[in-house]
């Protein structure tokens, strides 16, 4: 308890820390149901291997002398955040084109081949700059202990825009989400609010992947929606729960693993799964089931 | 596309039109007009090619060859209400009946009015009351049975404020007692709000008599005219027999 209370302190060490995993957890639920919803799970597995190759990338880069940003560590950060975002959104733009242009295709084999492709070509570029292996293996991990107080105040401006843009485009995002057709007819531009959703998205998944790495982000894309699905009534409804489920998931995968020293990733995701197995019993048991 | 909006014009005419998929024809030689306050039945066997004239109206698809001209007061357009097939919207979205029905509103972008929180919840009611589903605006969509999801997709059309009322298989897969409360909601469309109506189906029967028009599909080809005559001729007894 004591532990708990001294987490909460203002003067806590490792404050920043803790509140960008909350952060994180909050925000990734919300672009996060897009993916259950629109049934592009397995999206949710490839996007952040694919932020992580970008990573590798940029360090890649950067061991090869090319740095396009000055201020050092800083710099270095800040040209990894750029690879993981032209990547990601890189991909997603690849991913939907392919769905349109060959709708008869395997999606799933594409995007299989994608997280292979993005796993294999993150260990190449790491092999091949020795200097950055460090510091970029401590970064794929999620290496929140570390966050500077520039970067975490960066990343919160970053990620409260995308949850404010969530919010307030939210009837647009469903309404291409889930008849996409009606949306036409509406004479609403269904690639320009798709193309913002998937920035959105790409935005998201670098900054959690480099904040808590690719194994937590994809837990808090898809497990929150899923916990929340079978209780939520309205979109409103499935977006504010799922936000809550990961936030508080972040939160107590923090508590323990400060409370017993473990890494925070695999805590995350078991704070999720074991909220999953709860809300899953609780619809068992319930007499009345929404669903 | 033409975007001029004289008020006598049709809302849509297809002249000489192929219509298809990515450059390859599916139909061709289409005429086919929608007069304002017309009720036009779009019939065929399954897999003729209706949706693909649907598709194209709506412009989803742009036509193959040949003229497609949009006459409405939406920046030149109708403002059309699409009524899909209701098997095409997924049903794992946990959305309300008012929320489904709100999205007929969402033409506009109205980010202040959005921000002030204004909502057209007066036009959803009304429309949902219409359709006679209001007492269902808080149920799950995914809850509802085959027709009162259909009364909500109608109503969510009704919400748009169309100029023309495009409904694509609405009487499929329901039971016949809620297809004969649609026929009569669709009469009343027609008789009492004078909307324009253009219904694709797969048979005819009972709404046989709402058509003041009838585009027949079949083979590649669509023959269209006033249902008096389409009625009478030959190869429409032939498909769906003398009882119907």
């Amino acid at each position: 308890m004591s532990q708990l209370l001294s987490m909460l302190s203002p003067d806590f060490l490792l404050h920043h820390a803790l509140y960008g995993s909350v952060v994180v957890g909050f925000v990734c639920p919300l672009v996060g149901v897009y993916f259950v919803l629109r049934r592009l799970i397995f999206w949710g597995v490839a996007l952040p291997q694919v932020s992580a190759a970008g990573i590798a990338f940029a360090f890649m880069l950067q061991g090869f002398g090319l740095a396009l940003f000055a201020g050092g560590e800083a710099g270095e950060k800040h040209l990894a955040i750029l690879g993981s975002v032209v990547f990601t959104v890189g991909a997603i733009l690849a991913l939907t084109y392919m769905e349109h242009r060959f709708p008869q295709g395997l999606g799933e084999g594409r995007v299989g081949t994608l997280y292979a492709l993005a796993a294999a070509a993150a260990i190449l570029f790491v092999a091949w700059n020795a200097q950055g292996e460090t510091e970029m293996l401590s970064l794929l991990k999620g290496e929140i202990v570390t966050i500077s107080e520039s970067d975490f105040h960066a990343m919160l401006d970053i990620l409260l825009a995308v949850c404010a843009a969530m919010f307030l485009f939210q009837r647009e995002f469903l309404l291409v989400s889930y008849d996409r057709d009606m949306a036409v007819t509406l004479g609403r531009s269904a690639a320009v609010w798709d193309g913002l959703l998937y920035l959105l998205i790409g935005v998201t998944i670098s900054l959690g992947v480099m904040t808590v790495g690719p194994l937590v982000i994809f837990g808090l894309l898809v497990v929150p929606t899923m916990i929340a699905l079978p209780w939520a009534r309205g979109m409103t409804s499935l977006s504010v729960l799922s936000s809550l489920v990961g936030g508080l998931s972040a939160f107590a995968g923090f508590y323990f693993s400060y409370r017993f020293d473990l890494p925070l990733g695999p805590l995350i995701v078991l704070a999720l799964c074991a909220l999953l197995a709860g809300s899953s019993l609780l619809r068992a048991l319930a007499p009345h089931r929404t669903r | 596309m033409s975007k001029s909006a004289p008020h006598h014009e049709p809302l849509v005419q297809f002249k000489s039109a192929s219509l298809g998929y990515a450059g390859r024809a599916v139909l061709t030689g289409v005429d086919l007009s929608v007069e304002r306050e017309a009720f036009v039945g779009v019939l065929g066997p399954n897999g003729a090619g209706k949706s693909t004239i649907l598709k194209t109206m709506l412009g989803l698809i742009p036509p193959v060859k040949g003229h497609l001209k949009l006459t409405g007061s939406s920046f030149g357009l109708p403002r059309f209400g699409y009524v899909p097939q209701k098997e095409k919207l997924d049903v794992i979205y946990p959305l309300t009946v008012r929320e489904v029905a709100a999205m007929g509103t969402y033409r506009r972008f109205e980010l202040f009015a959005r921000l002030r929180g204004r909502s057209h919840d007066d036009l959803v009611r009304r429309s949902l009351k219409e359709c006679g589903a209001l007492d269902l605006s808080e149920r799950r969509y995914s809850d509802l049975s085959g027709g009162q999801r259909q009364r909500v997709l109608i109503a969510r059309a009704l919400a748009a404020e169309p100029e023309l009322l495009v409904l694509d298989e609405p009487l499929a897969g329901i039971d016949v007692p809620t297809q004969k409360a649609l026929l009569k909601l669709f009469k009343d469309f027609k008789e009492q709000k004078g909307l324009t109506v253009l219904m694709v189906s797969h048979r005819l029967q009972a709404e046989r008599d709402l058509f003041t028009h009838i585009a027949w599909v079949q083979e590649g080809k669509a023959e269209f005219g006033p249902a008096e005559r389409m009625l009478a001729s030959r190869h429409i007894t032939e498909i769906f027999g003398d009882d119907q």
